[in-house]
């Protein structure tokens, strides 16, 4: 049996602004390892869900345990081992490359020689290595998203989020950053992306799609296709969705 | 065992970006070297009372009076050649001589700022009244004073000698000792101080002398002297929280913040590094200040420079954990823009900056004592004017360094750790 290191049951978020349920009654279970999909449309709940087992968000109701610590209680504890990219490029735009990686990790305690050998592994896979001294600022919107997700795994964790991270990035290196999450998921890593983007879902180990903060439907893309005969994930959706917008 | 405990290292990283990102934003670092001089010098001439060139006209009509001396000489006295040599020998009025008519005519178009008439018989007058001749008759100059824009204020300055140097003190003949503390000068306008400077020398010796002694080491203060400590105060309050604002206020907007909720960084953790980064930048700006305040100005500092170093920063210190405590509840750099002259105007009004605190109605001065930068102008002045040491100012530093503390507490207990919802 594998181990779980992602559990959340009967997840429940309101926000107090206008009464807003965003998510309602989710349960979720992400194994090692895995590169687990939350897919859905803009307000489905994703980035809430994301930020509540993250521990920067905290639930209405339910409960969540990372690597089998109680969320937010154990947060900080849990923080050491997971890394997250945000949907906001969520980086200091003043400061280098380099210089943003290098924060990171040292809140992280990195010592200087770790950093500057993981910089040489990061830099290279994320297409930065010319960038390195470049201030944010400076940067397309692809380099920034890199640049936040190069400061998500600069520690080494063992589950990394990528909230809408692939957005923005060209499809010739979203498909090397696949093959890259990959690798990385054979080592041992978990990977929890979400996507509004239904074709790139596919690629994930398991899927779960959200609708209105609910987990409507879950399983590996070729079960999920199979079981509503549909020819992509985009077609399962919307036989989900039964034609009703979500979110205009 | 993973460790997340309370880490150095992390407050050194909060405080090493903010450094490194102040130094690569030109337009923050600018501000805080630049806006310190811009406002020191504004402040510094406007509150220094050093009014230069003031124009003015005079109508010197005194047609001098002839005595007899000795026994085969004439003495011509010529009071009013006297005063008008006075007034042009006074660089703090610029004059004109004509007629008392185009003088007033010209304060009313504000051509000039006061207009004054040495009638006919002034030293004929003086010098009989000096007698005692003429008791009930008094020499007389007119002024008109431009109070307002178009609007001339005629002042008749009566010159029984007893009266029209009443201010100052001086009876006929008479040495009158005044001590009095230099450091809260008569709030006179440029153009009486010169006026009643060259009445007095009109007389001569005339027997009259001003003996004058100040406190606080018998040093005579300029208005400038007296004015750079509030203003000193008054730029660290302003710059250090509108600073501190943008800094961190800046991160939670960028959703930079939302991020560090979900590292190992603790709340303690980044408030501290905040602080630190600001200390520094604060020793930075209190250096401006004080290189502006000494140097430029060349402002008297009677007490030790290290401790008036020492009481600036800490008043610094005080105020970058108010802004701490503020940018809890500022959501976007605007709002937290608009909470540095919140804060500072109020606070330059009830310091006793503008007007001297015994000036107020009792509850004013009540409020006073609740306001930092009243304690801020207490210690400035205290070190740079009057000498004071750490002893004669102890009160003053703990209650800036108990409000620093109690800052810091409030920012501890409502400092946002999760994203708000």
């Amino acid at each position: 049996m594998q181990e779980s290191v992602i559990e959340a049951t009967n997840l429940v978020k309101v926000y107090k602004e206008g009464q807003i349920k965003a998510v309602n009654g989710l349960n979720l279970k992400i194994e090692k390892g895995e590169i687990y999909a939350l897919i859905g449309a803009n307000g489905s709940g994703k980035t809430s869900t994301i930020n509540m087992v993250t521990g920067s968000l905290y639930p209405t109701s339910g409960t969540i345990k990372v690597l089998g610590l109680p969320i937010p209680e154990k947060r900080r504890v849990a923080a050491v081992q997971i890394g997250v990219a945000p949907q906001e490029y969520a980086l200091y735009s003043d400061l280098s490359v380099e210089q943003n990686i290098w924060f990171f990790a040292r809140l992280y305690n990195m010592k200087r020689p770790d950093f500057e050998k993981r910089l040489d592994e990061l830099l290279p896979i994320l297409k930065l290595g010319e960038r390195r001294k470049t201030a944010v600022c400076n940067l397309s919107g692809g380099m920034k998203r890199r640049v936040s997700i190069a400061c998500a795994l600069v520690h080494k964790p063992k589950i990394v989020f990528f909230d809408e991270a692939t957005v923005g990035i060209d499809p010739v290196l979203r498909a090397f950053f696949w093959e890259y999450f990959r690798s990385l998921a054979k080592d041992g890593l978990t990977i929890v992306l979400t996507s509004h983007v239904m074709d790139e879902a596919e690629r994930a180990d398991r899927i779960g799609l959200m609708r209105a903060g609910k987990l409507i439907e879950e399983g590996t893309p070729v079960e999920i296709k199979s079981k509503y005969k549909a020819a992509s994930i985009e077609d399962v959706f919307v036989k989900l969705s039964e034609g009703v917008v979500v979110d205009a | 065992m993973l460790k997340t405990g309370f880490s150095l290292n992390r407050v050194g990283a909060v405080t090493w970006r903010v450094l490194k990102q102040i130094s690569r934003d030109r337009r923050t670092f600018g501000m805080m070297i630049a806006m310190p001089a811009i406002i020191m010098l504004i402040f510094g001439f406007a509150l220094g009372g050093e009014v230069k060139n003031v124009p003015i006209v005079v109508d010197n009509q005194d047609a001098g009076y002839t005595t007899a001396s000795g026994p085969s000489t004439n003495t011509t006295l010529l009071f009013g050649g006297n005063i008008t040599s006075a007034l042009q020998n006074d660089d703090r009025v610029k004059v004109t001589q004509c007629s008392f008519d185009s003088g007033r005519y010209g304060v009313d178009n504000g051509t000039y700022y006061a207009a004054v008439l040495i009638p006919t018989n002034f030293s004929e007058t003086l010098f009989k009244h000096g007698l005692g001749n003429a008791a009930s008759q008094l020499a007389s100059v007119k002024v008109v004073v431009n109070s307002t824009v178009g609007g001339g204020r005629l002042i008749s300055m009566p010159l029984n000698l007893s009266q029209a140097l009443a201010g100052i003190g001086i009876i006929d003949n008479a040495t009158v000792a005044l001590y009095l503390d230099g450091t809260k000068p008569v709030n006179e306008a440029s153009v009486l101080a010169a006026l009643q400077g060259a009445l007095q020398s009109a007389v001569g010796g005339g027997g009259v002398a001003l003996d004058k002694q100040f406190a606080f080491g018998n040093l005579e203060y300029s208005g400038l002297d007296v004015s750079i400590p509030s203003v000193i105060a008054f730029v660290l309050t302003f710059l250090v929280l509108l600073i501190s604002l943008i800094i961190i206020t800046r991160e939670s907007t960028s959703g930079v913040l939302a991020r560090l909720y979900t590292t190992p960084l603790s709340a303690l953790e980044r408030l501290l590094g905040y602080s630190i980064a600001l200390l520094l930048l604060g020793i930075v700006m209190v250096c401006v200040i004080l290189g502006i305040g000494i140097g430029v100005f060349g402002v008297a500092v009677q007490g030790n420079l290290a401790l008036l170093f020492f009481g600036a920063v800490l008043y610094a210190l005080a105020h970058i954990f108010l802004a701490v405590f503020l940018s809890n509840f500022a959501k976007n750099e605007l709002q937290a823009v608009q909470m540095a002259p919140l804060i500072a105007l109020p606070s330059m009004a009830l310091s006793g900056m503008l007007i001297p605190i015994n000036a107020f109605p009792d509850w004013v001065q009540t409020i006073s004592k609740f306001v930092p930068m009243y304690y801020g102008n207490r210690v400035f002045e205290g070190i740079m004017l009057k000498g004071y040491d750490i002893g004669n100012l102890a009160p003053e530093f703990a209650i800036i360094g108990g409000i620093a503390l109690l800052f810091f507490m409030l920012a501890v207990m409502t400092v946002k750790d999760k994203i708000p919802a």
